[in-house]
């Protein structure tokens, strides 16, 4: 009973832990111009994150080591340098919009300007970093991020044509309005909100931290493998929303007042005030998440002591490199920068930098002398491979097509 | 020395031909990893003669998946062979010098991986 419960617990902080800044404003965008024509890379996103964390979930449960160390002792030090650099940068980056995210629904609720509810996220968030156990802080904000799925009740609410919708997502081609170049760029950028390489950090690290080992490789398969598609079923209805919502009109969804609206029509006040909830507990989450990531990865590259499990004096760089990051993330919300705009860059960033941590955990998920006897099977490292095609192509034509499209405008 | 001055630099045999580049060194601990005394000496390094970036590990055993990772590592490494420090006559100017009678080894670590 005991273990049914656990794996429940897994699976439910797995879908409401899915669902990001990144992912509510890029399916609310896309959505809004695309209709669901683009939720298939939703689906591709959605298995390519599963197959991924799986993977380093399992590399960390079963060698006991993180990501980060992985790609330093595996790149050697230049290489995984040049690594390092990308990755953190991008992490603060999203850091910075998961962040702005908390303020911007805080505003929704409370009017206060988000500049104001900056700081205070901020804090809130370090508070939560220095204080709460790793377990409690990741299962709260987990289920109460579970609170979203009011965008599908939304979306049922709307009564939507739902021939229509299908129809949409059987046309795999831009509206009559946007382009091509549009249509491809905002597909990398859907695509990059699913597969975020601050997850896998996250993910790898957090299996460190809650000292799994091969016993847990099931468990950890069982959350991914339920949680993360129906955390994919959530983003689809966010696009569906605005494209019920703001498609016929014409409108592009440029704010998360947006975002929220079709929940808002078609549940009123009560539907409204849930959404924040789960905006807040899912920015909060991604944020927290962020935030240890930018320390992960700088102190599993120096050799650092990190992790939550041992208390702040015994592993201050970690500590200290966590209250950097967030310092950065508020200095640059706090030049007025719309945070919105701050998480479409972010994700397509994320696209970018996606294969230099993909490489590396691929090729140690296939070395015994870590893996012992879980070492990748065949189709897992067929599917890998098309996945290794996926993400280089898709890192390799997203800057050509912001540059092209005007980053997607 | 740091690793820094031996990572990428050319290798050249006592005629001065380029035998390749220092993809790698090598490490033994005569001890357990524990204690003052552990310190890890330097056995050897490892030389590519195509390309100074990484190798990812795949020439340390016999690992062959993913099938198309480890042919492409393999082909692009292609000769890839392991001196001993003792076989290294100097160090200088961003250039590796080996001993006239230097021997190449093979990479692979022995008794490890797979037996496990």
């Amino acid at each position: 009973m005991k273990r049914l419960l656990g794996v429940a617990l897994g699976v439910l902080t797995a879908i409401g832990g899915f669902l990001d800044i990144g992912d509510l404003v890029t399916n609310a965008v896309v959505g809004s111009r695309f209709g669901l024509s683009l939720a298939w890379v939703v689906v591709v996103g959605v298995v390519g994150i599963c197959l991924f964390a799986q993977m380093s979930g399992r590399v960390a449960a079963v060698s006991g080591r993180a990501t980060f160390e992985i790609i330093r002792e595996r790149l050697g030090p230049r290489a995984a340098g040049a690594n390092l650099a990308a990755s953190f940068l991008i992490n603060v980056l999203t850091l910075t919009a998961e962040v702005g995210g908390i303020a911007l629904a805080l505003q929704l609720a409370s009017s206060v300007e988000p500049r104001l509810w900056v700081p205070v996220a901020a804090l809130a968030v370090w508070f939560v970093l220095w204080r709460v156990k790793f377990s409690i802080m990741e299962n709260v904000t987990g289920l109460v991020g579970l609170t979203l799925v009011v965008f599908a009740v939304a979306l049922f609410k709307l009564g939507p044509d739902w021939g229509d919708l299908a129809q949409q997502a059987m046309t795999l081609a831009p509206t009559s309005t946007e382009t091509w170049p549009t249509y491809w760029y905002y597909a990398i950028a859907l695509f990059g909100a699913a597969m975020t390489p601050y997850e896998v950090f996250f993910f790898s690290s957090g299996a460190v931290e809650e000292k799994w080992t091969a016993k847990d490789v099931g468990q950890s398969r069982l959350n991914v493998l339920i949680g993360f598609p129906f955390g994919g079923v959530l983003s689809i209805a966010i696009a569906a929303c605005a494209a019920v919502v703001f498609l016929p009109q014409a409108i592009e969804v440029d704010s998360l007042s947006q975002i929220v609206l079709p929940v808002a029509l078609a549940g009123g006040k009560l539907a409204l005030a849930v959404v924040i909830v789960g905006i807040v507990a899912a920015t909060f989450g991604a944020a927290l998440e962020t935030s240890l990531s930018s320390g992960y990865t700088l102190a599993q590259f120096l050799g650092w002591s990190w992790g939550k499990f041992r208390r702040p004096t015994q592993a201050a760089r970690f500590h200290l490199t966590m209250i950097v990051a967030l310092l950065i993330g508020v200095a640059i919300l706090m030049t007025s920068v719309d945070p919105v705009k701050v998480t479409e860059f972010s994700v397509v960033f994320s696209a970018i930098a996606l294969p230099l941590t993909y490489l590396p955990i691929l090729v140690v998920a296939n070395d015994p002398e870590y893996m012992g006897k879980h070492v990748n099977g065949r189709a897992t490292n067929a599917l890998a491979m098309v996945y290794l095609v996926i993400i280089l192509v898709a890192s390799l034509a997203a800057i050509p097509l912001m540059i092209a499209t005007g980053a997607g405008s | 020395m740091i690793l820094s001055d031996l990572l990428d630099t050319p290798v050249t045999d006592a005629d001065g031909t380029r035998v390749g580049y220092v993809i790698d060194v090598r490490f033994v601990l005569d001890g357990p990893p524990d204690g003052l005394l552990a310190a890890p000496r330097l056995h050897g390094l490892l030389v590519s003669p195509r390309t100074g970036t990484s190798f990812l590990g795949y020439e340390r055993s016999g690992v062959r998946s993913p099938a198309f990772l480890a042919r492409w590592f393999a082909w692009r490494h292609r000769g890839t062979f392991l001196v001993h420090w003792t076989d290294v006559a100097s160090v200088a100017d961003g250039r590796v010098d080996l001993a006239a009678d230097h021997r190449r080894w093979s990479p692979t670590l022995t008794g490890s991986t797979t037996e496990r």
